[in-house]
C-alpha cells in the first residue's frame, strides 16, 4: 500500500498575539483540506500534536477539542506527544493508521501557542522533555545542547564561527519564506556578538519561542501529490548522562538507517532536507547523523555554503529557514517540516524553492535526542 | 508544587552518590535559568564520569573559572537545589565541587 500527502498547509509562524490555538489550528486545517481537493467528510481520523497546552494552558483532551473545532465530532481523534518530536510522531502514527488499512484518509494537526506564557516559564516547561536529574541540576535545553556543542567542538576542532554559520544560512532562507518568523539577515559577526545563553551557545544560535500551526491530509485512496516512502522513529535515553556519545544522536542515526533501508534511497539521493536545528549544533550533528557528511565535516560544509539555496551541490538544508529562522512552535514543527517538503517536491515553494527537488527528508528530534523521527518523501 | 514523598523516594539514590569522585566530560554555563533557579544564575552544569563508571549531570558549586575544563576532578556533594515554593519544602540534590 502507498501513502500520499494530498493536502498540506501551515500558518505563518511568529509572535501571533491576536490568534488563539484554535484560530491557528482552524486556519492550517482548512487550508490543508482545501489543498487536498477532498471534503472534510472524507477524513476518518485526526492526529493532534501539541506539547504545552496541557502543562501550561491547563487544557488536555486535545483530540476532542480540535475535532469539535473542525466540525469532525464523529471521528476518532488522538493527541500525540513526544516533546519537540511530537509533530513527527503524529505524522508517523497517521501513516501507520493508513498503512494498517483501518483508515483511508486521515488528517494531522500540529499546533503550539507559546507566547501566552511568561518567558521564564517556557525554559522550565521545555525541560519537561529531559530527565529528573537534569531538571534538578538547573540545566536548560540550550544548556544540554551546549554540553553537546562543547564536546563536539573539542573533538572535531570546530570554531564558533562554524556554529554561527548555521543561523546565518537559516535566516537567509527564512528571508525568502513569507511564513517564516524572521526575515532579517544575520552575519557571522552579529551571531557571535549576541549574548551567551548557555556557553558556548548564543542567543542567535537558539530557535525562538513561537506560535503556529501546520496540517496535513494523508491518504491511500488517491495516488498523487507526494508519496511518503519512509516513516521511522527511534528512541534513546531521556537524559544526556546515559548516552553512548556526545557528538551524535544515536536515535537519529537508527531512524535514518531504517528509513534509507526501507525506501531504497540513500543520503546521496536527498535533494531537500528539513532538519531539527533547535540549536546551531543540532543541525551540524544532524547532517552527519543523516549521512550527508562525514563526522566532523558538517560544520565546515555549512560555512562553505554547500547546503545553502543557490549552491551548486544538489542537497539544500532547511530551505524554509528551519527552526531558527522559520520559528519553532514545538508541537507544530514536525508537521510543518512535512508541509515544507511537500511544497518543495510540488515545486510551489516560490522564492525559497530548491530547484528540481525530487526526494525530500525531514528529521524531527525530541528533547536532547531521546526521540528522533525521520520521514522520506518522493515526488510523484 | 514540591512533592515531599517524591523527595523521600529519591533519598537512597542520592545517598549513594555523595562523596563519589569523578571527572568532568563536558560542561556549560547557564545564563538564562529555568524558573526556580534565578537566584543561583549564572551557574555551571557539568556532565561528570564517576569512578564507578556511571555518568551524572549536576550543577557545579564552589568553583573558580579554571575549574571549568574537561578532565577536572570533582566530588559529589549534597546541596539545596531549586528555590523553595510557597509550600516551604526545601529541595536538596546532588551537585559537584572541585575535588
Amino acid at each position: 500500500m502507498n501513502v500520499f500527502v494530498i493536502g498540506a498547509a501551515a500558518t505563518k509562524f511568529g509572535e501571533l498575539w491576536g490568534s488563539s490555538p484554535e484560530d491557528l489550528a482552524r486556519e492550517a486545517f482548512e487550508n490543508a483540506v482545501k489543498d487536498s481537493g477532498l471534503g472534510k467528510k472524507n477524513i476518518e481520523a485526526l492526529f493532534v500534536s501539541n506539547v504545552f497546552f496541557g502543562i501550561l494552558g491547563g487544557q488536555v483532551h486535545l483530540g476532542a477539542l480540535f475535532a469539535e473545532e473542525f466540525g469532525l465530532t464523529d471521528i476518532p481523534a488522538f493527541h500525540i506527544e513526544g516533546a519537540c518530536a511530537s509533530g513527527g510522531l503524529a505524522v508517523h502514527a497517521a501513516v501507520n493508521s493508513v498503512l494498517s488499512g483501518r483508515y483511508k484518509t486521515v488528517a494531522v494537526l500540529g499546533v503550539e501557542k507559546m507566547t501566552d506564557y511568561k518567558p521564564e516559564i517556557v525554559p522550565g516547561a521545555l525541560m519537561g522533555s529531559g530527565s529528573d536529574e537534569e531538571r534538578a541540576s538547573g540545566a536548560t535545553l540550550p544548556g544540554l545542547y551546549a554540553i553537546l556543542a562543547r564536546a563536539y567542538m573539542r573533538r572535531y576542532k570546530v570554531m564558533e564561527k562554524e556554529l554561527a554559520s548555521v543561523s546565518v544560512k537559516n535566516h537567509f532562507h527564512a528571508s525568502l519564506n513569507p511564513n517564516a518568523q524572521f526575515h532579517n539577515i544575520l552575519t557571522i559577526a552579529s551571531v557571535m556578538k549576541s549574548p551567551l545563553v548557555a556557553d558556548p551557545l548564543r542567543l542567535l544560535e537558539c530557535a525562538p519561542v513561537s506560535d503556529g500551526a501546520a496540517a496535513l491530509v494523508i491518504t491511500s485512496a488517491r495516488p498523487g501529490g507526494v508519496e511518503i516512502i519512509a516513516s521511522e522513529v527511534a528512541t534513546d535515553s531521556l537524559g544526556l548522562a546515559q548516552r553512548e556519545s556526545l557528538t551524535e544522536l544515536k536515535a537519529a542515526q537508527i531512524a535514518a538507517h531504517k528509513a534509507y533501508k526501507g525506501s531504497g534511497f540513500g543520503p546521496e539521493d536527498v535533494d531537500v532536507a528539513e532538519v531539527h536545528d533547535c540549536f546551531s549544533i543540532a543541525e551540524i550533528i544532524a547532517l552527519e547523523d543523516l549521512g550527508f557528511f562525514a563526522k566532523g565535516e558538517g560544520a565546515r560544509a555549512i560555512l562553505k555554503g554547500q547546503v545553502t539555496l543557490g549552491s551548486s551541490k544538489h542537497l539544500i538544508v532547511n530551505a524554509s529557514g528551519g527552526l531558527k529562522g522559520g520559528g519553532h512552535p514545538v508541537g507544530a514543527t514536525g508537521v510543518k517540516q512535512i508541509v515544507e517538503i511537500t511544497d518543495q517536491l510540488k515545486g510551489r515553494a516560490e522564492a525559497h524553492q530548491a530547484k528540481g527537488a525530487k526526494i525530500g527528508l525531514a528529521q524531527n528530534v525530541g528533547g536532547s535526542g531521546a526521540t528522533a523521527v525521520i520521514h522520506i518523501l518522493k515526488k510523484q | 508544587m514540591t512533592n515531599p514523598v517524591k523527595i523521600w523516594r529519591g533519598q537512597k539514590g542520592m545517598a549513594n552518590l555523595i562523596g563519589q569522585k569523578g571527572k568532568i566530560i563536558s560542561w556549560t554555563f547557564i545564563r538564562v535559568p529555568p524558573a526556580g533557579f534565578e537566584s543561583q544564575a549564572p551557574y555551571p552544569v557539568a556532565l561528570v564520569k564517576l569512578e564507578d563508571g556511571k555518568t551524572i549531570i549536576a550543577q557545579m558549586a564552589d568553583y573558580i573559572e579554571k575549574d571549568l575544563r574537561p578532565g577536572r576532578k570533582v566530588v559529589a556533594i549534597i546541596r539545596r537545589t531549586i528555590q523553595p515554593e510557597s509550600d516551604g519544602v526545601i529541595s536538596y540534590g546532588i551537585k559537584v565541587r572541585p575535588a
